[in-house]
């Protein structure tokens, strides 16, 4: 019986062994060199069903520190990217902090994401409060020279606002836009959160109170936001679903204010990026620590 | 007998708690909700001329953008910091003149002021001013024609008090460095005006 069981925990650990190896890696991926560095160090962790068809995307914010540990994050996105090739990444702004010379563009945003950008991974942009006007005309950054703007992939609506000046005039092509949108999914994101557990900055009332009733008359299911520098997950609040994602460059450690009553998972530790997964009626995502951890996994029904 | 009153009065209790309960619940969303400004007729006139200053400018800076190069949605960084330096100076040379009020005239920043005044007050409108205040503007020059520090954090605009300003076109933007409103080029950065102690 005892020999059974060593035989079941040996056989496992192989199993594991296997699974997590730098030569599994590159199957999944063909043969990406970057595959192959990707597993060295640690074991990747997959919890998204990684569906044939199904629209994978990422998404990072507060990055533009220029850090190594900026660096760090961008290197297990593209050990995550062997495993999970997303097709593109959301930015939620202060893509670039102190300054935005052509070497600033170079060591804040090219350099840390060389490698996914040499493998076509297209990144979308919207503005946070340390970003310059002109970013919308970069091209990396596929911001189609707005300062707010929607694009469709799959069966998602992505709209990128400008949360730094929601005036009047962004607030009618929101609702314009909204009002004739066909996609089965409203995925918003930019960088103020409506909604967060952050001690520096929090919730930002303003902003909730014009685009909140917005949101929900026209069916809005997730919110994407930033700024605050660590990972949240709220509550859903009158059934859709934030998250602030604030710390891909930067980092707040133990800002998350436990008493808030919004969160439903937060993480502020290290830095981290997040994964999306949409099949179907399913959006799951994943979120992981700049070492690989997998801090937060979950699945989204669509409404 | 002794038992039914004793019954009545927990009732009572009972409703007068629920009574306040839902004053205050009212008071605090009415509270929440900044009341509207009254726009007097002069107020209205005072906002028209404001427009007719941001008119005049609007079609300056274009005459002066032809100067500078052209800027496409696919540019290169070095393509952007060319274009932001080159509209600079154009516009900085076209304004050699530009005085501090041109914008904000007397009778125009009395209704930006009397607005932000009615945003900011109350309680609750406390974390407005927070905001406003914890953003990081070192390096920030309030100087006329000069560029707003790239390194400075920009203060975000409450979307709740933009539905109350005089709207500006997609040229020009209001920001807060302090207590101060400053009407800023959005493309070049550069101050156009500035409203000392704009905010109470």
């Amino acid at each position: 019986m005892r020999r059974t069981h060593s035989h079941h925990f040996l056989f496992a650990l192989l199993a594991t062994a296997i699974l997590f190896t730098p030569a599994y890696a590159q199957k999944l991926n063909g043969n990406s060199t970057a595959a192959a560095k990707a597993a060295d160090s640690s074991p990747l962790k997959l919890t998204l069903p990684n569906k044939e068809g199904s629209l994978r995307f990422a998404v990072i914010g507060d990055t533009g520190s220029g850090t190594d540990k900026q660096r760090d994050v961008g290197e297990m996105m593209i050990k995550y990217h062997a495993l999970f090739p997303f097709e593109f990444v959301l930015m939620m702004g202060d893509n670039m902090y102190g300054g935005e010379a052509p070497q600033d563009f170079q060591k804040k945003f090219t350099e840390p994401y060389r490698a996914l950008l040499n493998q076509k991974v297209k990144f979308y942009a919207t503005l946070g409060n340390h970003d310059q006007a002109l970013q919308v005309n970069y091209k990396d950054f596929n911001m189609d020279g707005k300062e707010y703007y929607r694009f469709k992939q799959g069966n998602v609506a992505f709209y990128s606002l400008n949360s730094n000046y929601m005036d009047k005039k962004q607030v009618k092509w929101l609702e314009d836009e909204l009002g004739r949108e066909t996609a089965e999914w409203k995925v918003m994101f930019f960088h103020h959160p409506p909604y967060s557990s952050a001690k520096k900055h929090g919730s930002d009332g303003q902003l909730r109170e014009v685009v909140e009733p917005i949101f929900l008359k026209y069916g809005v299911d997730v919110v994407l936001t930033g700024h605050d520098h660590v990972y949240e997950r709220i509550k859903p609040q009158k059934g859709i679903y934030y998250f602030v994602s604030g710390a891909g460059g930067k980092l707040r450690t133990g800002d998350i204010d436990r008493e808030t009553g919004l969160t439903e998972k937060s993480y502020d530790r290290d830095l981290h990026f997040m994964l999306f997964e949409v099949a179907g009626d399913q959006m799951y995502f994943q979120a992981i620590s700049r070492t690989g951890e997998t801090i937060d996994s979950g699945v989204i029904p669509r409404k | 007998m002794n038992k039914k009153r004793y019954i009545l009065l927990w009732l009572l209790v009972c409703l007068l708690i629920l009574a306040s309960a839902v004053a205050v619940a009212q008071s605090t969303q009415n509270a929440a909700l900044a009341p509207p400004v009254v726009v007097s007729p002069a107020d209205k006139a005072a906002i028209e001329t404001f427009q007719k200053q941001v008119k005049t400018y609007i079609e300056l800076r274009n005459k002066v953008k032809e100067n500078a190069p052209k800027l496409s949605k696919e540019s290169t960084p070095e393509q952007i910091h060319a274009y932001r330096t080159a509209l600079q100076t154009s516009l900085r040379n076209a304004r050699t003149n530009a005085k501090r009020g041109e914008f904000f005239r007397p009778e125009t920043a009395d209704f930006i002021r009397r607005t932000l005044k009615t945003e900011f007050q109350g309680k609750d409108r406390q974390e407005l001013r927070d905001k406003i205040f914890e953003t990081e503007t070192q390096g920030v020059v309030l100087r006329l024609n000069y560029p707003y520090a790239q390194t400075a954090e920009l203060s975000e605009m409450p979307a709740t008090l933009l539905a109350k300003l005089p709207q500006l076109p997609k040229e020009l933007r209001y920001r807060f460095v302090g207590r101060n409103m400053l009407l800023v080029d959005r493309e070049s950065d550069l101050i156009i005006d500035i409203m000392p102690e704009a905010l109470p």
